[in-house]
């Protein structure tokens, strides 16, 4: 078996300060040794989807089975190493930024064009990034990494300008994902809902062939493309012609026909299942999702959340080794801070997360909490219970609830569509959420924690955490964000506003003959370098 | 030749006929147009948050304003009476509205899945039909008493065991184990077969009932005597006689098979990984999507009531007594007549 993992690790390299302009060029001679050797013997790779990706533009939707086809067709300006954080070129070729990192200048190479035969240029980008603020809620996600924006100059053919209103740390790392991946001006110029049913076009390796809604979407090679950012493999063209992505809801079809042959990759293993897959025959490829893992976040307006003790016991009281072996993948680490391990920034607080039910018992104690007969602690005659709201990951928080039980916590749960989960959290109608917070920089802190943000799902009154969370955005240094990033984490969990349960992991399965597959930053795949062997 | 006298009665009395027919129709499909609107409408939540987070996932917006802007874009602002006449407006006009999860026109949704929905249903129906019917003949045919009573004890099964765990043996069996027949989607023509396999066991299940039943009845009765004394052969008997007048009640138990259907392709739909209505109710129903939920009811509404007019209309085909009377009440009681003596 092999698993590849993409791990945990701290910037190395970020954003650039001013003058100190990297100018980091992938050229073509420089190719990886080797790269001509490799090759396919199948032209065409079948990789069966869990569900219907929905909308085709990965600007417009934040659906993983979406972004995981997507990242094949959409290249972005710059690209990130999952392993060390560090942001490499891709499209553009440099990149410098101004101290307060308000603005950034992309130099692009000048042999990038799109599946249309247009070429990639400065005003390209910009229609792009004018299109995104425009789109505002059609494109919730890009709304998040452009907040700010003020505009585009263009300074030359391929060189252009981006700036922003204040500081904007994420930006840069928001550029390699594909929720800013670059689009023909074609694209651009087309309305939201056509972007999302025929597909943009990209400059990516592959474009899109055919969709077929709730059946299949199918992907080909394109011709004459060499620009893959240095962390690729090889040059060229993708390895393989064409790639099928049938829609496959029931996991049961999706092993069989892994077993069976019909699928070279599947989406989504269940973790019931990987057990049946560590043999010779296949490969599995697990990533935690970036960002905030699942937990529960908290509401401390209300008032028995509003008790540090009750969050503190609830953070010691959960045993988050148990629930990722119950509720998790085997590739998949239990979670340790308010960050995932895969996340840039990520600073394990597994100190403070260790579970210790007798500490947990004696703080409620202490807050006189106090045990009765049917084992939920009371205080002046309220029980102790507090609900959570989630709308997915049922079997994560049952583990808690029966974990909670243990030291006189009754959690409730509430689990309702994710329709109405938004409208509770538009309401501020609840205790606990229970979810996790897809993004690929620590920034996710932010937009979860902070009263100015938009998408605040955790509602705190701290004036401390709110400082280090409106710095970090705007802290140059990546040694000086790190250390905000770090105590951010620190607070978080040392104060209990969020609970952390599980880190959700990514995990594909292949049959043995199928390599290159591989993840990018954000834990989507990446599959020009995916190829069969006899 | 007739004179333009008769055929003008004979006009009148077809529009007399066909009248309350066609009120009947126009009636269900408006007010399941109705009830359906109420219900989507009356349910806790909101439509437009359930689905926008289809595509926006962890950063769907909860802002308020932007809200507003989008119920309108779609449609979903103004009083519940104001959307209703709206709504009802446009479908009239043949205009089923936008989607809002997918953002795709709900006609061109429906027009895609219906057809994938049609072929599985209409081989299930005549899987389940001719299945039933064969069954029934060896039944009737059999000399010994339990080998009838075994044969018409084995179709019942076919309701009791839920579609989604016989669609999943027979894809273990003959997509992964035999490697006969592909196992899901619908991009080769014979992915058809599976999925109607799966549905014609109920399906034919619940024929069998009914058309066995009116089979065992039939041969009690003294035309099936007479024959026997005749001496026609056991086959002659049961395709000449028993047959035609088994067919009334079981004609009529087939159009309320297609509300069955419907429902069944939901699970089928998902086990195989088809796209079509089934799947289609499903999803929209779980993102709230209510013009599709709108436009997929209208249809099969108009399916329904359509497949059931033809089930009256055939009345008079099967059992020349019906057609005789062309008219309201004599036309009924003919019917239920002809299903005593059956």
């Amino acid at each position: 078996m092999s698993i590849k993992k993409s791990r945990a690790f701290r910037w190395a390299v970020a954003p650039v300060a001013a003058l100190a302009a990297m100018s980091l060029l992938a050229a073509c001679g420089s190719g990886p040794a080797g790269s001509d050797a490799l090759e396919s013997s199948k032209d065409t790779i079948v990789f069966a989807i869990k569900e219907d990706p929905t909308c085709l533009d990965p600007q417009l939707t934040s659906l993983t089975t979406s972004l995981n086809i997507g990242r094949q067709v959409v290249d972005s300006l710059v690209d990130q190493d999952p392993e060390t954080g560090e942001i490499v070129p891709w499209l553009a070729k440099s990149y410098t930024t101004n101290d307060d990192l308000s603005s950034f200048t992309f130099t692009l190479r000048n042999d990038v064009s799109f599946s249309d035969g247009t070429k990639l240029t400065s005003d390209v980008v910009k229609a792009n990034l004018d299109t995104l603020v425009a789109l505002g809620k059609t494109a919730p996600l890009a709304s998040q990494y452009l907040a700010g924006y003020v505009g585009t100059e263009i300074v030359g053919d391929q060189v252009f300008t981006v700036t922003f209103a204040a500081p904007n740390a994420p930006f840069l790392q928001g550029a390699s994902t594909m929720t800013l991946g670059i689009v023909s001006k074609a694209t651009t110029a087309m309305l939201a809902d056509a972007r999302c049913t025929d597909g943009p076009v990209g400059s990516g390796s592959f474009v899109y062939d055919s969709y077929t809604p709730n059946d299949s979407v199918v992907i080909v090679a394109r011709d004459g493309y060499d620009w893959p950012s240095e962390l690729r493999e090889h040059t060229g063209d993708a390895l393989v012609k064409k790639i099928e992505f049938p829609v496959i809801t029931e996991n049961g079809v999706r092993t069989g026909g892994l077993e069976s042959g019909e699928f070279d990759i599947i989406q989504d293993l269940p973790y019931v299942d990987e057990p049946r897959f560590t043999g010779g025959d296949y490969n599995l490829y697990a990533a935690a999702n970036t960002g905030v893992p699942n937990s529960l976040i908290a509401n401390t307006s209300r008032p028995i959340v509003s008790d540090p003790a009750v969050r503190k016991a609830m953070l010691l009281g959960t045993d988050r080794e148990e629930i990722n072996l119950l509720t998790g993948s085997a590739s998949g680490k239990p979670a340790t801070s308010a960050l995932t391990s895969s996340t840039s920034g990520f600073e394990s607080q597994a100190d403070a997360t260790a579970y210790d039910p007798d500490a947990a018992e004696a703080l409620l104690d202490k807050a006189g909490w106090k045990k009765v007969s049917d084992g939920i602690r009371e205080k002046d005659g309220v029980p102790l219970t507090v609900t959570v709201t989630a709308f997915y990951a049922q079997d994560v928080l049952e583990a808690t609830q029966i974990q909670l039980k243990k030291i006189g916590i009754d959690l409730q749960l509430n689990m309702v569509t994710a329709g109405d989960f938004f409208g509770v959290i538009a309401s501020g109608d609840y205790d606990f959420v229970g979810a996790g917070l897809t993004r690929s920089d620590p920034d996710a802190l932010r937009v979860l924690f902070s009263r100015s943000s938009a998408a605040k799902w955790g509602i705190v009154d701290d004036n401390d955490l709110e400082l280090l969370l409106t710095e970090q955005v705007a802290t140059a240094n990546a040694d000086a964000r790190q250390k905000l990033v770090d105590e951010a984490q620190e607070t978080i969990i040392d104060e209990a506003y969020l609970i952390p349960l599980l880190e959700t992991t990514q995990l594909h399965a292949s049959v043995s003959t199928v390599q290159g597959i591989t993840f990018d930053s954000a834990s989507r795949v990446q599959l020009y370098d995916v190829r069969a062997s006899e | 030749m007739e004179s333009a006298g008769t055929s003008r009665a004979r006009v009148a009395r077809v529009a007399r006929y066909l009248a309350p027919k066609i009120v009947q129709f126009v009636f269900v499909i408006w007010a399941t147009y109705t009830v359906t609107f109420l219900l989507i409408h009356l349910l806790p939540g909101d439509p437009l948050l359930a689905a926008l987070s289809v595509k926006g996932g962890d950063a769907t917006t909860t802002d308020p304003a932007e809200l507003e802007l989008l119920r309108a874009e779609y449609g979903l602002d103004g009083s519940l009476w104001s959307q209703y006449w709206g709504h009802l407006a446009s479908a009239l006009r043949g205009d089923l509205g936008i989607s809002i999860a997918t953002g795709q026109p709900v006609g061109d949704m429906i027009a895609r899945a219906l057809p994938n929905t049609a072929a599985v249903a209409l081989l299930a129906l005549v899987l389940g039909v001719a299945s039933s019917i064969v069954v029934t003949y060896f039944a009737y045919i059999a000399r010994w008493r339990w080998v009838r009573t075994t044969l018409l004890q084995i179709p019942p099964l076919g309701v009791a065991i839920p579609a989604f765990l016989s669609g999943l043996v027979l894809v273990a069996v003959f997509a992964f184990g035999l490697d006969l027949l592909p196992s899901s989607g619908s991009r080769s023509p014979l992915s058809v077969v599976l999925p109607a396999v799966t549905l014609a066991l109920p399906v034919g299940a619940i024929f069998f009932q009914v058309f066995s039943a009116a089979v065992l009845e039939a041969m009690a009765s003294p035309y099936v005597f007479t024959a026997t004394a005749k001496g026609l052969a056991p086959r002659t008997i049961f395709v000449r006689h028993v047959l035609r007048n088994s067919l009334l009640p079981s004609v009529t138990i087939l159009g309320l098979l297609i509300g069955y259907l419907a429902g069944g392709t939901a699970v089928v739909e998902t086990v195989f990984s088809r796209d079509g209505i089934g799947r289609l109710t499903v999803d929209a129903v779980l993102a709230r999507d209510s013009n599709v939920i709108q436009g997929i009811v209208i249809v099969v509404a108009l399916v329904y009531s359509v497949v059931n007019l033809l089930v009256d209309l055939s009345y008079g085909v099967i059992d020349p007594r019906t057609s005789a009377k062309l008219g309201g009440a004599p036309v009924a009681r003919a019917k239920d007549e002809a299903a005593v003596e059956a």
